[in-house]
C-alpha cells in the first residue's frame, strides 16, 4: 500500500490542486536613482505591469550638508516627469526596487532607503551595467546602495530587471 | 512566477528540448565508479537526460554507455552476458562492443559482414574522481574533461555518493541556490551535525538571525553572498557559487570539509543528486568518513545495495512528529539532505511555477533561471555554448570570508573564490 506521501505527491494527484489565486497584487515600485538608469526605466514602464509604477531620482542632487534645508518632495518624479511625494509613494509599497548603473550616482539611496526602513517597507537594490564598469566605480555604486538593500543584485544584462519583476508579478 | 512555456522550456531535458540541448553539452555525472568495479562486471542500467542506456565494463577495463536494448528484438541489455571484451544478447547471441558497435550476429556468416551494418547509439563514459561521467551531445562538441577541484584531489581527501530524488531536477536544483532556507528547514541541525558543529563561522549565524543577499553574476553562472554582521564594522561573508548548469558547492566552516551537489535529469520527474565532500589540503578522517557513510551533513543513509534514501516518500519520510514537537527537529525528518528532498518532492514531480509567490529574497533562484534560459536560447539560436562547459568556469571554489564593509566580496575574495592546488580554503 502507497504511503500518503507517495500518493499525494504523484501526477495523477497534481490533478487536484485547487485551481485559484492564492495571492493579491503587490504594489513595486521602481526607482532609477541615475540618468543611465532612468533610461532603462522608462522603457520599462512601456511595458504592461500589473501594480509595477516606475519613477526616478535622478534630479536628486546630495544629500543636505549641515546646517541645510532639505525637503523630501522636488527631486522624486514619475516618468512623466510629475513630482512626486517620497513618503506617500513608499507608503503605498509593497517592495521598493532601487536601479542604479555601475559607477552612478546612486546617492537617492539612503534617503529612500531610509523612508523604506521608517515605514518597514523591503528594498531591493539592482545594479546594473557592472561588464562595462571599473572595479572602482562599482564599489562606489555599492557602497551606496549596500547599507539600504535587503537583497543586492548585481546584472550584466538590462533585460534581468523585467525577468524579475515578471518573477515577482510586478 | 514562470510562465508555462518557460517552466516547460526549464524542466523538459529529453533529446531535442532547448535545456535538453543544454544539458547535451556538459561532461555530466553518470554512475558512481563502484557500480563497474571490474573487468566484465554486471552492466548497469541507467537513464538520463530521459534516454534508457546500459553502462559496462569489459574484459579489458573500457567503459561503454550504449542504448540498453538490443536492435534485433528489442530485449534490454542488462540481460546480456558481459564476456570477451562485448555485451552479448541473451536471446540470439547478438554481441556489441563499448562503442555501440555489433561485433556478432551468429546467424549470419561472418563473411557477410552484416554486423558491421548495426550499431546502438552510444556515449563516452570516463572515470575521474571516483565518478563516471559521459557526454551526451555531438561527438564533434566533446568538451574538455572535467575540472571540478573535488574530483582532481587524491581519493583520501574525498567522499561521493548519489541518491535518486523523485521530483524534477530543477525544483532540486533551486533548494541549492536558496540560501534562505537553511534557517528554517535546517534550524537546529548546524549545531549537532558533527559535519558542520564548531566553527567560528557558526557563531556569526547564531548572532545576526537576519542575513542580506547579494547576487552576482560569475563567467559560469552565479555567486550567491550571504552577508552578517562580524566585528569593527565588517561583514561575514558566505559565498555559494553556482555553475550552470547545475553545480553548487556551500560555503565551508571551519576545517570541515567543503561540500557540494550535482543535480542530474534522470527524466523529467527524476533526478540523482550527487553529493560531494572534500578538503582541498588534507585527506578526511575516519570519524567523518564514517558520519558521511552514516547519512550525516549533505548525505542520506541508502536502502544498502541500492541509491534510493533509507528515509523516502513510501515511508512518510520517517516523519517525527514528536522530535519535531520537542524541538530537536524543525521539520520532523532527519537530516539535511532528507529535509531538502521531501520539502522538494512533495511539491510534485514537476512544481507549477505559474503559481508562486517569489520574494526578493528568491533573487538567486530568479537570476538562475535567467541564466538558464538566455544561455538554452543563445545555443539553440546561435549555437553559442553555454557558461560551465570551460574548464576554468568549473575551477572554483566557496568562500566564508569576514571583508570591510565597504568591499564588493566578488573583489574581495577574488584570490580564493578559484581553485589552487594544494592552498588550503577561505573558511571561518
Amino acid at each position: 500500500m502507497l504511503s500518503e506521501s507517495a500518493r499525494m505527491s504523484s501526477a495523477a494527484e497534481a490533478r487536484f490542486r485547487i485551481d485559484a489565486p492564492n495571492s493579491k497584487g503587490r504594489a513595486v515600485k521602481i526607482i532609477a536613482l541615475d540618468q543611465d538608469s532612468e533610461r532603462v526605466v522608462k522603457r520599462l514602464a512601456q511595458r504592461n505591469w500589473n501594480q509595477a509604477s516606475f519613477l526616478t531620482a535622478s534630479a536628486f542632487s546630495g544629500a543636505p550638508k549641515r546646517g541645510e534645508s532639505f525637503s523630501m518632495s522636488g527631486w522624486l518624479s514619475d516618468i512623466a516627469g510629475r513630482t512626486k511625494d517620497l513618503m506617500q509613494e513608499v507608503g503605498s509599497a509593497d517592495l521598493v526596487v532601487m536601479v542604479a548603473t555601475a559607477g552612478g550616482n546612486a546617492q537617492a539611496a539612503a534617503i529612500i532607503g531610509e523612508a523604506c526602513s521608517a515605514k518597514r517597507i523591503m528594498t531591493t537594490g539592482l545594479i546594473v551595467g557592472d561588464a562595462s564598469a571599473s572595479d572602482e566605480a562599482l564599489s562606489k555604486t555599492l557602497g551606496q546602495l549596500r547599507p539600504w538593500s535587503v537583497m543586492l543584485v548585481i546584472a550584466s544584462a538590462e533585460d534581468y530587471i523585467e525577468d524579475m519583476l515578471v518573477a515577482l508579478r510586478a | 512566477m514562470l510562465r508555462k512555456e518557460q517552466n516547460d522550456l526549464l524542466t523538459q531535458t529529453g533529446p531535442g528540448t532547448p535545456m535538453g540541448q543544454m544539458f547535451r553539452c556538459y561532461w555530466i555525472p553518470a554512475l558512481m565508479a563502484e557500480e563497474l568495479p571490474e573487468n566484465d562486471c554486471p552492466p548497469v542500467r541507467v537513464k538520463l537526460l530521459s534516454e534508457r542506456l546500459l553502462a559496462f565494463r569489459d574484459s579489458k577495463g573500457r567503459l561503454g554507455l550504449i542504448d540498453e536494448f538490443c536492435a534485433h528484438r528489442g530485449v534490454s541489455l542488462w540481460f546480456g552476458r558481459n564476456e570477451d571484451s562485448g555485451l552479448r544478447c541473451p536471446y540470439h547471441g547478438w554481441k556489441y562492443d563499448v562503442t555501440g558497435q555489433c561485433v556478432d550476429v551468429p546467424s549470419e556468416p561472418v563473411e557477410s559482414g552484416y554486423c558491421q551494418k548495426v550499431k546502438l547509439k552510444s556515449y563516452p563514459l570516463i572515470e575521474k574522481g571516483g565518478i563516471l561521467w559521459t557526454y551526451m551531445g555531438p561527438p564533434e562538441k566533446r568538451p574538455p574533461e572535467p575540472a571540478w577541484e573535488f574530483a582532481a584531489v587524491p581519493d583520501r581527501q574525498r567522499y561521493i555518493s548519489k541518491r535518486e530524488q523523485e521530483c524534477n531536477w530543477l525544483q532540486a536544483m533551486e533548494g541549492g541556490i536558496d540560501s534562505s532556507h537553511v534557517s528554517w528547514l535546517h534550524r537546529g541541525d548546524l549545531h549537532t551535525d558533527p559535519l558542520f558543529k564548531g566553527a567560528k563561522g557558526n557563531q556569526y549565524n547564531l548572532g545576526d538571525a537576519r542575513p542580506v543577499f547579494e547576487v552576482v553574476e560569475s563567467a559560469g553562472g552565479l555567486y550567491i553572498g550571504a552577508r552578517r554582521n562580524a566585528e569593527n564594522g565588517h561583514y561575514y561573508w558566505r559565498i555559494t557559487p553556482w555553475v550552470m548548469p547545475s553545480f553548487t558547492m556551500i560555503a565551508p566552516r571551519g576545517n570541515h570539509s567543503v561540500h557540494g551537489h550535482f543535480w542530474i535529469p534522470i527524466d523529467d520527474e527524476n533526478c540523482w543528486t550527487w553529493s560531494f565532500d572534500y578538503h582541498p589540503v588534507r585527506e578526511l578522517t575516519a570519524a567523518e568518513v564514517a558520519a558521511m557513510r552514516d547519512g550525516k551533513g549533505v548525505h542520506v543513509a541508502v536502502i544498502p545495495g541500492s541509491y534510493r534514501p533509507t528515509a523516502n516518500k513510501d515511508n512518510d519520510y520517517l516523519m517525527d512528529r514528536a522530535a519535531q514537537k520537542a524541538g530537536h527537529s524543525y521539520s520532523g525528518v532527519a537530516g539535511f539532505g532528507m529535509q531538502d528532498a521531501s520539502i522538494q518532492e512533495s511539491m510534485g514531480p514537476v512544481v507549477d511555477r505559474t503559481k508562486e509567490n517569489l520574494v526578493s529574497t528568491d533573487n538567486g533562484i530568479i537570476m538562475a533561471r535567467h541564466r538558464l534560459m538566455r544561455a538554452a536560447k543563445a545555443l539553440a539560436e546561435k549555437g553559442v555554448m553555454p557558461p560551465g562547459v570551460d574548464p576554468e568556469h568549473q575551477k572554483i571554489r566557496s568562500v566564508a570570508i569576514v571583508l570591510p564593509a565597504d568591499v564588493p566580496y566578488k573583489e574581495g575574495a577574488k584570490e580564493v573564490l578559484v581553485a589552487r592546488p594544494g592552498v588550503a580554503p577561505a573558511t571561518v
